[in-house]
């Protein structure tokens, strides 16, 4: 695989952040005070934001595994915001002592993201996801020491490496397939985009929804879609509250960008199978996101419910995606977008204020510790209502229009007489409204619960005003986006620019491959 | 002119607004400062107003005086009103107008000669009622409430008078709703006070249903909303200046003028011109409708039969309230509304002598009952039902003396009885809040000043000669009864001509022959004297009641007075009670003043006063009084024995029933009206909302709850999966991939 100058050139970024990140785990070491280390650690992601602001809008680029496009920007940058806003969170919050480990490992996790949006090449992108998922492992453990704690982690760990084989195994067979793991070619190179209406005529051909299914489970991990959600509840439990809000973010860009990626260039046009597959797994996740978090009583796990319910949201962007090659899918992966940005935004504040109220000398953990904050703390109750508000979609906030493009693109589908999945997206559009409005249910139980109880003696919070920033930054952020939701959908529509022109193969078959061909 | 117009309203809402903000905190018991200052000004604009409206008048005095003003847009619609293929050619015969239009709600206001009078009527009358309330809410825990109410009022009243549109004089109409309904419910701690303004609120929804009901059907019927024309140009540009627009359309007549577009105005100049009201084949069918709609509307907030009920019991609010809103203005706004249609009802006979009918049975109908109350408030409040019938009375005969004897009622009645309710609150005051006749008596030494301001207010309204009330009166008693003639004379030459047996089947139905209107009418005008006769008894019988015999008052009256800020618009509204009606009859100004108003510039007529007719009236006026002295004045001697008399005290030997039938029972307990809606109305519906409440409570939301269970159910279902096994999640990540594979395979 040739990797030009230009390449490594419009990797710089990426590589910073890395060469940052082995600075600090090695400097670490040498330094035992550690007060200046997020500085440390926020000096290259600022100088990887100048980077990322400065490439914006770059015309398309293919050069060899990486890819420069609209996509890959707004993923950048998302990364890169998420890093910065994670460094504020953490700043006071970690362990003096683990303070580069964690700062170091947070590094790699958003240069991963950022390769993760560039990827053009699967088994480059499975290099980006394992850099997020690797550091989150060591993340997770730094966390809290204690036996929950661990627990968590060791469950993350072994489910991830599952959810990475899976990947894996489903790579293989679209490789075995195409003869090679390039996504889209560039000069003489042919990628699978290129090589598709080839694959889909052979007779093998068939294998490939196989192979696509097994990376959307690979994937499905990352972004807690049901039947691979198990690990969410208790790993957010056991974890803190600035682990948890990392860990509800970052893995879910990147599956959610890997999964834009390949939907727009490896998966044949108007790809019912994989959309009734998606339109289903939407559902159920979505539903069963709802259903338990009604039950909770700890916010964490309450979140992570929550954060299952939004996947279910997400993937009805993907389905769009996968139903239509006309506008109105790409619309729908711009809408998945739209989705994914406020629901990082409403996560981050929520989780923020979580980690901002202590309750008898520990972090925010049922939902009892919230009581009667409004009397005690009006503006981060105030704040947190906002996000939880936006979360449960609720006009004008911003979450509300999410919900709204996401919705509505469904609803065209099913209201379109000519096609032919109009009934599963009325299902679909259906399923999405009821959720909505039992999601509600439990949002709207935390605002009761900070505004109509009466307050505990002690609840103090910790005078943390990166923590506060946070909370405040967002929640407002969820408001301006609520009164002007255009302008953030127009900069992430240009990723629709890159329309699919892979034939269309109406009935794509499989040829059965029978129960040996699933790893056990 | 046009600042004018905006001034008056603008000012007791920025009186309102300032008093709502300031007045719990920092006015406190000086609350009244901004309104009365507001509504002081705004009169100062209405008298400025009616003097410019007439200058304009004499410079443009062709068909009238408008000029609409132009605020803002509220609603457009492109083309949203498509006629129907039969309206087609209705628009067609007119001057090009425009086959589809839009809807525009303007915020139009206009200046017109109505409209003037209707302001300097409304604001003379709230400024003094404003200066009486000083002195009357002094100490009340609301002091500054009332007076945010009070400003509201008079901003929604004068909109409502002053607006050039359907709508927006719905949506006024509601506002003096809502601040009527405020008002009675003032003191809303009374059970009594929060049920009337219940029962006011209701049963003017009814009347209001009518009125947006006629609404509807005028926008569906002429395209628009508006009073007035309104010119679009070609630049897109609303011209609605009446001067304008005339000499558009002469131009356009003309043909030099290709590009614009009208559309004329409901009760626009353009309109009045050609008279063209009836519209498409059913076109009196829909006239017919929109005018009886425009009554029941009318009906309701005027109190006529059948919805004058929430008017007595209206009279729980404080005493100035009772003097303005349901004496003065707020119960005029129907008679406004119809005088304002003047051109509707016109083209359409039957839909007059239906509003005569309403108005001559409802005076007739209040004055009796008005005959044995003992709560001089409700005395006044049957008796204000039973004036604004006969204004009805007279709007119903359709001439141009009628409808201006009607408003001329209107002017005056408002003053006489604004003046009698002030006295009555004075008296109230006095007393200690009671107002039961039967408690107190012999007041004119303790209240001089209360006494002799009342006395002014009960020649008045009784129409002794030379006082307000007796110019007026007079004047729709002889619009009635020339209105008689004049149908009988068209009668007999009908009958020569044999028209009515030739004209088209379909419009009999719609159309009462001469002959029966003749003596309906005829039949009216006895009543309306009969009525007259009632009045001038049941006034001084309230009078002397109050003010003479032996001299009592009650336990509650600790300390009878009357302050200087009451007694003063009391002397105010009695100086203009007596004179006022004299000074514009022999100007002959209410008849020649108000024709400038386009809309009822018809024909030209001076009113002259009928000798026979006004003699007549002043015997039956003066008979009543001496009815009144002889029974009330001095022992009364007769009175107990009457009572029995017509309570059939005799018959109670052979049935003690009939006593509950008898004519003094009937008027007593108001011909059992309310017990009547009670059973028919209330009863049934009650016992329906009961029944729903409890499929409700029981069957929906049961249901609901059950729904609302099932996710819940749901959840704990699949909560039990997640156990916390690290094997158990690994095998479910996997089975559910073997899964989806299948499926998919099946699917295929």
């Amino acid at each position: 695989m040739p990797v030009d100058l230009e390449t490594i050139l419009i990797l710089v970024p990426e590589g910073a952040l890395i060469l940052s990140a082995t600075a600090l785990f090695v400097l670490g070491a040498a330094d035992r005070r550690r007060s200046w280390w997020p500085v440390c650690a926020t000096l290259p992601l600022l100088f990887a934001l100048v980077m990322v602001v400065r490439d914006w809008g770059r015309p398309v680029l293919y050069s060899g595994p990486l890819i420069q496009d609209a996509t890959g920007d707004t993923g950048r940058l998302l990364s890169v915001v998420l890093g910065l806003v994670m460094v504020l969170m953490a700043w006071r919050q970690t362990r003096r002592k683990l303070a580069t480990e964690f700062f170091g490992g947070l590094l790699m996790v958003v240069a991963g993201l950022m390769l993760v949006s560039r990827a053009n090449d699967l088994v480059f992108l499975f290099l980006g996801t394992e850099l997020v998922s690797i550091p989150t492992y060591m993340l997770l453990f730094l966390g809290k020491r204690n036996r929950a704690s661990s627990e968590a982690t060791v469950k993350y760990f072994f489910l991830s490496l599952l959810a990475s084989a899976l990947f894996l195994y489903g790579v293989s067979f679209v490789y075995g397939m195409s003869g090679t793991t390039l996504l889209v070619g560039s000069g003489d190179l042919l990628g699978i985009r290129d090589k598709l209406p080839e694959i889909m005529q052979s007779q093998i051909g068939g294998l490939l929804p196989l192979g696509l299914v097994l990376v959307l489970a690979g994937l499905g991990f990352k972004i807690t879609a049901v039947p691979f959600h198990f690990y969410a509840p208790d790993v957010y439990q056991g974890t803190t509250n600035v682990n948890a809000a990392f860990l509800a973010c970052a893995p879910k860009i990147a599956g959610i960008l890997a999964l834009t990626r390949i939907v727009v260039n490896v998966v044949p046009a108007e790809f019912y199978l994989g959309a009734k597959l998606v339109i289903v797994l939407a559902i159920v996740t979505m539903t069963v996101g709802n259903v338990c978090a009604l039950w909770q009583t700890h916010v964490r796990r309450l979140m992570a419910y929550s954060s299952i319910a939004h996947a279910g949201y997400l993937l009805i962007g993907l389905a769009l995606g996968l139903a239509s090659a006309s506008s109105g899918g790409l619309h729908g992966l711009s809408a998945m977008l739209f989705y994914l940005v406020l629901y990082v935004v409403a996560t981050l504040g929520t989780f923020g204020a979580f980690a901002y109220v202590r309750s008898r000398g520990e972090e925010a953990e049922h939902l009892d510790d919230l009581a009667g904050l409004s009397q005690t703390h009006a503006p981060i109750a105030a704040m947190l209502a906002v996000c939880m508000l936006s979360l449960a979609g609720i006009p004008p906030l911003a979450g509300f229009w999410g919900k709204l493009t996401l919705f509505s693109g469904a609803v065209e589908l099913a209201f379109d007489m000519t096609h032919p999945m109009r009934g599963w997206f009325a299902v679909l559009a259906v399923a999405g409204a009821l959720n909505a409005a039992i999601a509600a249910a439990y949002y709207l139980r935390v605002i009761l619960v900070m505004y109509f109880k009466p307050p505990h003696s002690d609840s103090p919070v910790t005078a943390d005003h990166g923590l506060q920033t946070v909370v405040a930054i967002c929640s407002v952020l969820l408001v301006l986006i609520g009164a002007d939701p255009g302008r953030l959908l127009d900069a992430i529509e240009p990723q629709a620019v890159r329309a699919r022109q892979v034939p269309v193969e109406p009935e794509l078959g499989m040829n059965a491959p029978d129960g040996e061909q699933i790893p056990e | 002119m046009e600042w004018l117009v905006v001034l008056i309203p603008t000012l007791p809402l920025v009186a309102a607004i300032v008093t709502a903000s300031l007045g719990p905190r920092v006015l406190r018991s000086q609350s009244h400062l901004p309104v009365v200052i507001a509504l002081a000004l705004s009169l100062l604009c209405s008298l400025v107003l009616v003097v410019q409206v007439q200058r304009g008048y004499t410079e443009n005095s062709d068909t009238g005086f408008e000029v609409p003003i132009q605020l803002w847009s509220w609603a457009v619609i492109e083309d949203a009103h498509v006629p129907e293929i039969s309206g087609l050619t209705a628009a067609g015969k007119s001057l090009d107008e425009p086959i589809t239009r839009p809807f525009r709600v303007d915020i139009t206001l206009r200046a017109d000669a109505l409209t003037a009078t209707m302001l300097a009527m409304v604001t003379f009358i709230s400024t003094l009622v404003a200066l009486f309330s000083v002195g009357y809410m002094h100490d009340d825990r609301g002091y500054w409430r009332f007076f945010t109410y009070l400003g509201l009022f008079v901003f929604s009243m004068t909109m409502l008078v002053s607006v050039s549109n359907f709508l927006l004089l719905f949506v006024f109409w509601e506002g003096v709703g809502v601040c009527s309904y405020l008002l009675i419910g003032f003191w809303y701690t009374r059970p009594s006070a929060a049920a009337a303004g219940k029962k006011a609120f209701l049963v003017n929804r009814v009347g209001d249903f009518g009125l947006i009901i006629a609404v509807f059907l005028i926008w569906t019927t002429y395209g628009t909303v508006n009073y007035h024309d309104v010119l679009h140009t070609p630049a897109g540009k609303v011209v609605v200046d009446s001067k304008t627009v005339q000499e558009a359309v002469s131009e356009k007549a003309a043909g030099m003028d290709p590009g614009s577009t009208l559309i004329r105005g409901v009760l626009g100049q353009s309109r009045i011109k050609t008279n063209d009201f009836v519209i498409g084949p059913d076109g009196e069918l829909v006239v017919l409708a929109i005018c009886l709609l425009f009554l029941l509307g009318a009906c309701g907030k005027s109190a006529q039969f059948p919805l004058h009920i929430w008017l007595p019991d209206a009279m729980e609010g404080p005493t100035p309230v009772s003097a303005l809103i349901h004496a003065a203005t707020m119960v005029t706004a129907g008679v406004y509304l119809v005088v304002r249609c003047t051109p509707l009802f016109a083209a359409c006979p039957t839909a007059q002598l239906i509003v005569a009918c309403v108005g001559g049975f409802t005076a007739l109908l209040a004055a009796v009952i008005a005959l044995t109350q003992f709560d001089l408030k409700r005395v006044l409040a049957y008796s204000t039902i039973s004036q604004l019938g006969y204004m009805f009375l007279a709007l119903g005969t359709g001439t141009m003396a009628g409808i201006t004897a009607g408003f001329f009622h209107l002017f005056t009645h408002a003053f006489f009885k604004a003046l009698l309710f002030l006295g009555a609150g004075s008296v109230m005051h006095a007393m200690g809040d009671v107002i039961d006749m039967r408690k107190f008596g012999g007041l004119r030494h303790i209240l001089p000043k209360t006494h002799l301001t009342f006395l002014c207010g009960c020649l008045a309204l009784a129409g002794i000669p030379l006082f307000s009330g007796f110019w007026s009166k007079d004047q729709i008693v002889k619009a009635v009864k020339e209105k008689a003639d004049q149908l009988e004379v068209s009668a007999v030459t009908l009958a020569d001509l044999d028209t009515v047996a030739s004209a088209p089947p379909e419009k009999q139905v719609f159309t009462i022959p001469p002959p029966w209107s003749a003596s309906i009418y005829r039949w009216l005008h006895w009543s309306a004297m009969f009525t007259a006769l009632l009045t001038a008894f049941y006034t001084f019988r309230a009078y002397y009641l109050t003010f003479w015999g032996r001299q009592y008052v009650p336990e509650e009256a600790d300390h009878p007075h009357e302050p200087a800020s009451m007694w003063r618009p009391l002397a105010v509204l009695s100086v203009c009670a007596l004179a006022i009606g004299g000074v514009l009859e022999i100007y002959h100004q209410p008849a020649g003043y108000l024709q400038q108003t386009p809309s009822l510039s018809g024909e030209s007529f001076i009113p002259k006063l009928d000798g026979e007719v006004a003699l007549i009236s002043s015997v039956i006026a003066l008979a009543g009084v001496g009815i009144a002295s002889v029974l009330y004045l001095g022992d009364r001697p007769f009175v107990g024995w009457l009572q029995a008399f017509f309570e059939f005290r005799w018959l109670s030997r052979v049935t003690r029933r009939a006593v509950y039938c008898s004519p003094y029972r009937l008027s007593s307990e108001k011909f059992y009206l309310d017990e009547l809606y009670g059973c028919v109305v209330i009863w049934p519906l009650r016992t329906l909302a009961n029944i729903s409440g409890i499929v409700d409570r029981w069957l929906i939301d049961g249901l609901v709850n059950l729904i609302g269970w099932l996710p819940r159910f749901a959840g704990w279902m699949v909560r039990s999966l997640h156990k916390g096994l690290l094997q158990f999640y690994a095998l479910g990540m996997v089975l559910g991939l073997l899964l989806l594979v299948l499926w998919m395979w099946w699917i295929r």
